[in-house]
């Protein structure tokens, strides 16, 4: 088994054909807190996969979770990161892709630019490590506020022209069900501790 | 260059003064309301009746006078506007009684440069915790840019509301350290991020839910284990994000022996580098705006009143 990536989270194997995230102990967290953590987004990690991946949506396929429940077997795409092929012909993909996922109830909760894989003409979303099933508008809204800022970050010369794509195709696919996200959308934006004219 | 910084944008009133970045005096006074939280204008009537005794102090340590001054830095924001207020008065009338330019420095990016600068770190990801901000901030592009924050209260505002529930009076953070280490039995709380965001208030209210059934003591060690994890998490993601390889933290929490072993064994976990920080810095203090504001000594700045919101990536970095 090879290691291909040492997240904050999680180390990411390789074998042949699948990929294992190993959520390793946290040593700075007491184990009353680490343990559960730990399994639990494992265990919700390979629920949301497998709701996804069984709507015939973009995600790896999950196999099967190690018994110490640490440790999850998924399929292996092999694509690059999109943050290393960075195009803002896929935003279009993207917007819609999350739409997609959302409709199904699930939050993927932490998208960033890092967590998308390009493979070819195909788009991936990749580790829902914090993901959770809701179809609030809400949490809707916080996955296109954490991605509008992970892309506003990471690639802000393209930020503007990115986004509008990424929404445009994001409410289209989401249809009548947008506007309320919308409103929720505007409002964490308010609610963020300091904003100054915007 | 002499520089001399004034900080007052909530409990602290600061005055430091710099020669050629290297701090010859850091002298600073902190209000504490007699029961429950900050008043803003009563900070704002101990920082007017204060400051003028803080500055001689710090001239005095400096062994220099307001003559040789060369530049006048003050805290613009963000923090309470008439706390602000009071900086700005103080040094626009300085600034103007001796012919000298000033220089609005954003709090949040001074508590970074003064991190850089005593320890020596040159790129970290800075983890700011005090009773108002509670932000990770890193160098991208030109900017210090806040890459997770809470979305709510800050984390020694949590430490404070649960003390007043305890008894304990403001700042809470050090007595309840005290209880922590006498905690044994961890209780359940909520533990939220949401991507590099954490989350404060819903833990509050679970607490003050709770806080009668237990004892004291493990209320306060529930409570610091679980919040510093939640932070120690969002600190590492942001450094694994960014690809950054030390770590810094700033603010009154900052203080903390726990959350300092915390984010040391986290640092060694990942092969990253962790520097403590004095309290004399690590705190809010008037040094680090005089040093700031000598680093930003050539900029051209149009607005200088005081800005409650003024964000940390709303300023343009051209010194680095």
């Amino acid at each position: 088994m090879k290691i291909i990536a040492r997240g904050a989270e999680a180390i990411i194997y390789e074998n042949e054909a699948e990929i294992i995230k190993y959520r390793e102990e946290k040593k700075y967290r007491i184990s009353e807190i680490d343990v559960p953590l730990r399994r639990s987004r494992t265990k919700r990690e390979f629920t949301a996969l497998s709701t996804c991946s069984r709507a015939g949506l973009k995600v790896p396929k999950p196999i099967k979770i190690s018994k110490e429940g640490d440790k999850l077997y998924m399929e292996k795409i092999n694509g690059e990161q999109f943050d290393y092929v960075f195009s803002i012909d896929k935003m279009n993909e993207i917007g819609k892709l999350l739409a997609d996922i959302n409709k199904l109830g699930v939050v993927h909760g932490d998208l960033t630019t890092a967590n998308i894989l390009v493979k070819g003409e195909e788009v991936y979303l990749i580790d829902f490590g914090l993901s959770y099933f809701s179809k609030k508008d809400e949490d809707r809204a916080t996955d296109i506020f954490l991605f509008k800022n992970a892309l506003k970050a990471r690639h802000p010369k393209e930020f503007k022209r990115a986004y509008e794509l990424f929404i445009g195709a994001y409410g289209a696919t989401m249809g009548k069900e947008f506007k309320g996200i919308e409103t929720h959308l505007k409002d964490i934006e308010r609610r963020g501790r300091y904003h100054e004219n915007s | 260059m002499y520089v001399l910084g004034i900080e007052s944008t909530a409990h602290t009133f600061g005055v430091g003064i710099i020669k050629d970045g290297e701090v010859l005096s850091n002298e600073r006074d902190i209000y504490r309301p007699k029961e429950g939280g900050i008043i803003p204008s009563e900070a704002a009537l101990h920082h007017y009746n204060l400051g003028p005794e803080i500055l001689k102090r710090a001239l005095e340590k400096a062994k220099i006078s307001l003559t040789d001054i060369d530049l006048f830095a003050f805290s613009q924001g963000p923090g309470l506007l008439p706390c602000l207020k009071v900086g700005y008065q103080m040094i626009k009338f300085l600034a103007n009684k001796y012919n000298k330019n000033i220089i609005g420095v954003n709090h949040c990016v001074a508590h970074i440069e003064i991190a850089r600068k005593v320890t020596g770190l040159k790129d970290p990801v800075m983890l700011y915790v005090s009773g108002g901000n509670t932000q990770v901030v890193t160098y991208e592009n030109g900017r210090y840019v806040v890459f997770g924050e809470t979305q709510d209260i800050g984390v020694g505002n949590l430490l404070d509301k649960t003390g007043r529930r305890l008894g304990i009076p403001f700042p809470a953070g050090p007595k309840i350290e005290e209880l922590a280490k006498l905690g044994k039995n961890y209780i359940k709380l909520p533990y939220v991020i949401k991507g590099m965001d954490v989350s404060f208030s819903g833990i509050e209210t679970f607490v003050s839910q709770i806080i009668k059934k237990h004892r004291m003591e493990d209320v306060c060690f529930s409570l610091q284990e679980t919040v510093f994890a939640m932070l120690m998490e969002a600190s590492e993601r942001a450094m694994a994000y960014c690809k950054k390889d030390s770590l810094i933290i700033a603010g009154g929490v900052a203080a903390n022996t726990r959350l300092n072993e915390m984010g040391k064994i986290m640092c060694e976990e990942r092969d990253a580098r962790f520097k403590f920080m004095e309290k004399e810095y690590a705190g809010d203090n008037g040094a680090m705006i005089a040093y700031t504001g000598y680093l930003m000594r050539d900029y051209v700045q149009d607005d200088l009143s005081p800005r409650p919101d003024f964000r940390t990536d709303a300023v343009e970095i051209k010194y680095r």
